[in-house]
């Protein structure tokens, strides 16, 4: 009789839930690496550079905007244009439905089974709403619409099978978030987890930031690998004894026991979001962190639950004359003092906690004067940035809005240094994408561990990379037919228009029902993970 | 006449989502809402604008009064048609009236936008056109038929189209149907009414800059929105 995985799950027999509910592409058993491929990618068609890259000015790039030149600490440095990448595993959320559903008649276990079935029939629940590796790139959490978090952990080298090392596993999975009910405001809280955010690891024991719409928690995941054995008053069952039995002392031993996993939320920092919450942000200083939501911004502090500072506030005095909202907030990876917040008007706000407790005056204001001639109906919705992030050396900036990625350097504030179209072919489809409400998707944008690779989502389950060195870009696929166990992805082309060469794909065959909105990398290595509805594709540069 | 027609068509579209954005999980998004209320505006503007091109192509020197009082009389006959909805559900948005939250209770919004007034105090609820007496503006009766055109600028009688709006949807579900009607009245309404409304407001509107922090109309779709 299978039970829905409890909070705390064994580990050995945590391949007892991982095996029931997550199908994990099993690596072809040969034991030789994969053999260097013949260039088989096809042939890359030399891209013009006014076509999906950069829009640098023709001038030299002064000084204040070299890309880094230093050599990445990466294991292989080889960005996204002369690499390849090929699929680790794909991974299916484990669906509570599914395991419960064992017993049930043959009807209903063809529906829920999602491992007998793939992904057709699985539920909203399961939908991927938030990736995030950890500090080491050990751990990768995903959050999903049903408020359950899951942990992957990395596949440990071994001498045996070093291919296998790479792919992800199950390692935890807790039900971050509940369905609430504010009855004040007769609303449904959703469950849906927005963003997870890892604290580094200063213990054994690994601490992450969750958060719905309107609580975050900090969860606590530990192993307990050891269970005392030998008490005085309990017997081995844990029945307590008669006293009249016990003559003798002895202290506890630890014995050895299977792994376990178990995830303990530690505080839950609640009713402090009247909007919804849609970024969460771990200072540098590891002791603080910030929520924020579409008027405001809150200061926590990990050990205070019940008290938050709000160091932002937009929210005008008269509700009528709201013209922006709060998209996405970032703290500085290194200045604890510094962070950035995006609005829906394309604008970003760089402020610094020193100057004022409230920080409703910006320090710096980054803003790109409109192009006149691409100016829309839709103008001002598309220009809304739906995610920022900080590069890691800190130096620059990376925005996404609903139609290109922009790097901005933090010492120039009136347009950004780089520009790149992300699917510009979907200009012209504006209203029917408004149609469909597919103008509304928040995409976000990460970078690689050296800054030199951005990558972002699209739709037909198409992500992107852009080397800034090179100002190449790949677009690349995650869909189950390049399922197999270390398929190399094969790079895919939207024609625009005109001629549709062989294994292009033309704008009005994509699907906007396949979106890809969350992506991460990991911090050192070339390895991804991508969100396409309830699959996680972990991707690895194959050079590896 | 195509612009028109697809300006209001992403202007029913708009309407439609604002309204459909409530009955969603979670709540009102603010952003989302936002959003749909710059589509609408930028529709209005639109087909508004569309609209003085066609005008302009067709009448040789419209006098800007004549209209007017023709303006009126359709008026007057939308009223009873439109007051029908409102007034058929008074008793049930009582219970609503003690939230204080603004930002997210219809009937407050429905009740601001019920009488377009800067203060922000509330005062009674009751829409009938007799206590709208010390209302700031005659514009912006709401139980009138929606004059996009006139009477922008301050008064921003454009806040009628919402208005008609909002009493459908601050009852409960079952007003959909009412709203569906009251919107396509509306609008036929306008298309109707198209050439001999037109005159008095295209100074008005070109000399407002397109995106004002402070634009009355967005504040009024922001209402709007805020009632939805």
């Amino acid at each position: 009789m299978h039970q829905p995985p409890p909070a705390s799950c064994s580990r050995s027999s945590c391949c007892v839930c991982a095996r029931v509910g997550v199908r994990v592409s099993a690596l072809a058993p040969a034991a030789a690496p994969c053999p260097a491929p013949s260039r088989s990618l096809g042939p890359r068609p030399p891209e013009p550079p006014s076509r999906g890259t950069s829009t640098l000015p023709l001038a030299p790039l002064g000084p204040w905007c070299s890309p880094t030149g230093s050599p990445a600490p990466l294991s292989c440095e080889t960005g996204c244009g002369e690499g390849s990448w090929i699929l680790v595993c794909r991974l299916l959320v484990p669906t509570q439905v599914s395991l419960l559903s064992m017993e049930e008649d043959i009807d209903t276990r063809k529906i829920n089974n999602s491992f007998l079935r793939d992904h057709s029939y699985a539920t909203e629940a399961d939908i991927i709403s938030t990736v995030e590796f950890n500090h080491t790139g050990e751990l990768l959490a995903t959050g999903d619409k049903g408020g359950r978090v899951v942990i992957f952990q990395r596949e440990q080298e071994s001498k045996n099978q070093v291919h296998r090392r790479g792919e992800y596993n199950v390692y935890s999975t807790f039900q971050s978030h509940e369905p609430e009910f504010d009855y004040l405001k007769s609303l449904e809280i959703e469950e849906k987890i927005n963003k997870i955010r890892w604290l580094p690891q200063q213990n054994a024991a690994y601490f992450l930031l969750s958060t719905n719409d309107k609580t975050v928690k900090l969860w606590k995941v530990s192993e307990r690998d050891k269970r005392p054995e030998g008490y005085n008053l309990k017997d081995e069952e844990g029945r307590l004894r008669d006293p009249a039995t016990i003559t003798t002392l002895r202290v506890p031993v630890l014995r050895p026991m299977d792994l376990m996993v178990e995830a303990t939320p530690r505080r839950v920092f609640a009713n402090a979001h009247t909007y919804h919450i849609n970024s969460i942000s771990v200072n540098s200083d590891y002791e603080t962190y910030m929520s924020a939501d579409d008027l405001r911004i809150n200061l926590w502090n990990f050990e205070i639950t019940n008290q938050s500072f709000n160091i932002v506030d937009i929210k005008p005095a008269n509700m009528e004359e709201l013209t922006e909202v709060i998209t996405a907030a970032e703290f500085h990876p290194h200045h604890c003092n510094t962070f950035v917040y995006s609005s829906s008007k394309g604008t970003i706000r760089l402020c610094d906690m020193r100057a004022s407790a409230l920080c409703d005056r910006h320090t710096k204001f980054f803003e790109e004067p409109e192009d006149p001639s691409n100016r829309s109906f839709f103008s001002e919705i598309i220009s809304s940035i739906s995610d920022v992030k900080f590069s890691h050396s800190g130096r620059y900036i990376m925005t996404r809005d609903y139609l290109t990625v922009k790097v901005w350097d933090l010492n120039m504030e009136n347009r950004p240094i780089e520009t790149y179209q992300v699917h510009d072919y979907l200009r012209s489809k504006l209203c029917s994408l408004y149609e469909n409400d597919c103008i509304f998707d928040k995409f976000e944008c990460v970078w690689n561990g050296s800054d030199s690779v951005i990558m972002t989502g699209s739709y037909n389950n198409f992500f992107r990379m852009f080397d800034r060195n090179t100002k190449r870009d790949v677009t690349l696929e995650a869909s189950r037919e390049n399922s197999k166990p270390r398929a190399i992805l094969k790079p895919r082309k939207v024609c625009v228009g005109g001629k549709r060469r062989k294994d292009e794909i033309s704008v009005d065959s994509l699907d906007f029902s396949k979106k890809i909105l969350h992506t991460a990398w990991h911090p050192s290595e070339n390895i991804i993970a991508v969100a396409a509805t309830n699959n996680l594709y972990i991707f690895q540069d194959k050079v590896n | 006449m195509e612009v028109q027609k697809e300006a209001q068509r992403i202007m029913t579209l708009s309407v439609w989502k604002m309204y459909h954005s409530r009955m969603q999980r979670g709540g009102l998004r603010l952003h989302r809402s936002l959003q749909l209320s710059l589509i609408m505006r930028s529709a209005r503007e639109l087909y508004l604008s569309a609209k003085v091109e066609a005008l302009d192509l067709e009448a040789s020197s419209p006098p800007a009064a004549c209209p007017d009082p023709r303006l009126h009389p359709p008026r007057e006959a939308e009223v009873p048609a439109a007051s029908a909805p409102p007034d058929g559900e008074p008793p049930s948005p009582e219970p609503m009236d003690t939230q204080e939250e603004e930002e997210e209770a219809p009937p407050r919004a429905a009740e601001t936008l019920a009488r377009y007034s800067p203060r922000p105090t509330r005062v009674s609820r009751k829409r009938r056109s007799s206590s709208l007496s010390d209302g700031v503006d005659a514009g912006l009766v709401p139980s009138k038929k929606a004059r996009l055109e006139e009477q922008d600028g301050a008064e921003d009688a454009s806040s009628e189209v919402p208005d008609r709006l909002m009493p459908p949807p601050a009852q409960a579900e079952g007003a959909f149907p009412n709203l569906a009607r009251v919107l396509q009245r509306s609008f036929s309404g306008l298309l109707s009414r198209g050439p001999v409304a037109a005159p008095t407001a295209p100074p008005a509107r070109d000399a407002k800059p397109a995106c004002r922090p402070a634009d009355p109309m967005l504040s009024v779709l922001v209402r709007a929105v805020v009632a939805f």
